[in-house]
């Protein structure tokens, strides 16, 4: 059964209570505080350890009319991609693909070689600094006493590894709804099938537009570039760029035949030259 | 609410207005924060990828050395016991930039064809295998073993280190290229093919300067034929990059990334040691002066490759921090 998130943007009261549920389930250690002066987000992006991360747009733009303002808030996660460049890119497998078609980080395999972290066209996946006992690279402070003791997280073990959002693996395999679906006050983020959800995100933007507002899926169909649909989709009213989302994002194995056959042209055609080089050496 | 703000143009036409030079032409991204995740990768990355492409350039050397003129035999036994020494040290190094060194193991657990990561690890295992059968059979030959463990090593070994030795200095490209990064992924086609030339160049210096210190002077003059031949390629890709990767480009070929890659790529590691090349080529200079010569070529080729791949991975971590190049990414 494909599982994912629809995202309605709409929705969004920017409360943040996703990103708390989700350190709290997962036992994410803080990443202390950095006031950025931008909005209300003091969170930035999503990282190894954030796995829900809330933007805040604001917009404001003086007309013959008055002033145009609103403030968007979109809570970001990981996309889980139909093709996903961190998991074509995983040299050790640590990254599958699960019974609930999300994409799922093993932290016990995981090498921390970042491949994954740079192959990403979403910018989601990151690698977790390794825990550090005086804790001035990695807050552990957040984490249950027993963790804080043993210098660990549930996940992450103790970090070197890279960590993206697990789609509340261990919650879906109990049956539970994940943990940031569940603590939204208001169905912003909706968990369900993924079928049910794209029926419903379209009725929900037919409504919105009909209301006169200019609302788009993203990642509900194929986002191009090779990446497909998103089994975490969002309804958006801006351009995606607008959240820091990819207008245009690319699997980065797409490039890999044309990468090759360059390689071996060059190889080749360096072959010959030597072959030139050494052969005429020998006439003289 | 949203009818009331201004049409915003199109980000594709905006983005080819800023490919044009027009910045104002871009739509606004979220407070300018990065889209995409800089890799962490550092000097050991860096290392990997420089002594990767001079084990690719040392198999084809192996390969064109012919074996019945002595000077040429001694040159491809210079190339694989240099070969067998960087296949030692790489995956030493590879290990090194790991956040969980001791799971390097974990990375033979599986082939994925879809992972030049996993690919490259593939290749460096077997490169090393050959490189060390073929050390097996010169070390035969010159009686260090017995004569005949040369059988270990059939001749069929030597253009499979070549081929092994061409998919890891290929690879070394790929490896950049086949990633989200806006920067590598505008050079899908050339970062690779300058992968290969700059790792057969360097290749070439490396056993110019292990002849010239083996007293093996006449192979020299070939080998600096061929590294010219090789930087001249490689120039040519830069050039070539440089005008395909317009925008996505800027972060390796302005600013102190340039300049770093003008002078000690481009001056310092092609133009100068194809100077004293061409210098020695032409001038029968004394054979002091000409050892001299050779090794400062050899430096200088040497460095300019260790500093390509050091300006490449720093402007990729620069081009990740570029919002608009990170939403439109190359195709």
């Amino acid at each position: 059964m494909a599982t994912g998130f629809f995202t309605d943007t709409t929705l969004c009261i920017g409360c943040k209570a996703c990103e708390v549920a989700c350190k709290q389930w997962n036992e994410l250690p803080s990443d202390g505080f950095t006031f950025t002066g931008t909005s209300y987000d003091n969170t930035s992006e999503l990282s190894g350890t954030t796995w829900r991360h809330v933007a805040f747009v604001e917009q404001m733009q003086l007309h013959e009319s008055g002033l145009a303002d609103r403030w968007l808030m979109m809570s970001d996660v990981c996309k889980h991609c139909t093709h996903a460049g961190c998991l074509e890119a995983c040299p050790t497998g640590a990254i599958i693909r699960t019974e609930f078609d999300s994409v799922f980080i093993q932290p016990d395999i995981c090498n921390g070689c970042g491949y994954c972290v740079v192959s990403c066209p979403f910018g989601v996946v990151d690698l977790i600094e390794k825990v550090d006992p005086n804790g001035t690279r990695y807050n552990l402070a957040t984490l249950n006493e027993a963790r804080r003791e043993a210098e660990e997280t549930a996940v992450q073990g103790r970090g070197g590894v890279a960590g993206k959002c697990t789609l509340c693996y261990d919650r879906q395999t109990l049956g539970v709804v994940p943990a940031c679906a569940k603590a939204c006050p208001t169905e912003s983020i909706q968990f369900g099938e993924i079928d049910e959800l794209r029926a419903h995100a379209s009725e929900r933007v037919e409504r919105l537009r009909q209301r006169g507002v200019d609302a788009t899926l993203y990642g509900a169909d194929d986002v191009g570039g090779g990446v497909g649909a998103l089994n975490a989709f969002f309804l958006l009213t801006d351009r995606p760029e607008t959240y820091n989302l990819p207008s245009q994002p690319v699997l980065p194995s797409t490039r890999q035949p044309a990468g090759y056959l360059c390689a071996a042209f060059a190889a080749l055609g360096l072959a010959l030259a030597g072959w030139a080089i050494f052969r005429s050496g020998r006439a003289s | 609410m949203s009818e009331r703000l201004p049409h915003i143009p199109n980000p594709d036409d905006a983005f080819a207005g800023a490919a044009a030079g027009n910045d104002t032409a871009l739509p606004p991204t979220y407070f300018d924060r990065p889209l995409l995740k800089a890799p962490h990768w550092g000097w050991n990355v860096v290392t990997y990828l420089f002594l990767g492409g001079i084990m690719g350039g040392l198999g084809l050397i192996a390969l064109l050395a012919d074996e019945r003129r002595e000077d040429e035999r001694r040159l491809r036994r210079t190339a694989r016991f240099a070969s067998l020494a960087l296949a030692a040290a790489n995956p030493a190094i590879l290990i090194s930039h790991l956040g969980r060194p001791e799971r390097f193991l974990h990375m033979l657990r599986i082939v994925k064809f879809k992972s030049p990561m996993s690919l490259g690890v593939w290749g460096l295992v077997l490169y090393s295998g050959v490189a060390g059968a073929n050390v097996v059979r010169e070390l035969s030959e010159v009686r260090v073993l017995p004569r005949w463990m040369r059988h270990l090593a059939p001749g069929v070994l030597t253009p499979l280190q070549a081929l092994l030795g061409a998919f890891i200095a290929g690879y070394t490209g790929v490896l950049l290229s086949a990633t989200a990064n806006p920067l590598w992924g505008a050079g899908k086609r050339h970062i690779p093919a300058i992968s290969v030339t700059s790792g057969a160049a360097s290749a070439c210096a490396l056993a110019s300067f292990l002849s010239v210190l083996g007293d093996n002077h006449d192979v020299v003059r070939r080998l600096e034929r061929l590294e010219l031949v090789a930087s001249a390629a490689e120039l040519a890709l830069l050039v070539d990059f440089r005008r395909h990767a317009s925008r996505y480009g800027d972060p390796l070929f302005t600013g102190t990334r340039g300049e770093r890659l003008y002078s000690m790529t481009i001056v310092t590691g092609i133009v100068a040691p194809a100077a004293l090349n061409l210098i020695g080529a032409v001038v029968a200079l004394p054979k002091p002066l000409d050892r001299l010569r050779t090794i400062a070529a050899s430096a200088l080729t040497l460095l300019g490759g260790y500093m390509l791949r050091d300006t490449l991975i720093e402007a990729g971590k620069a081009s990740a921090q570029d919002p608009h190049a990170g939403a439109i990414q190359p195709r």
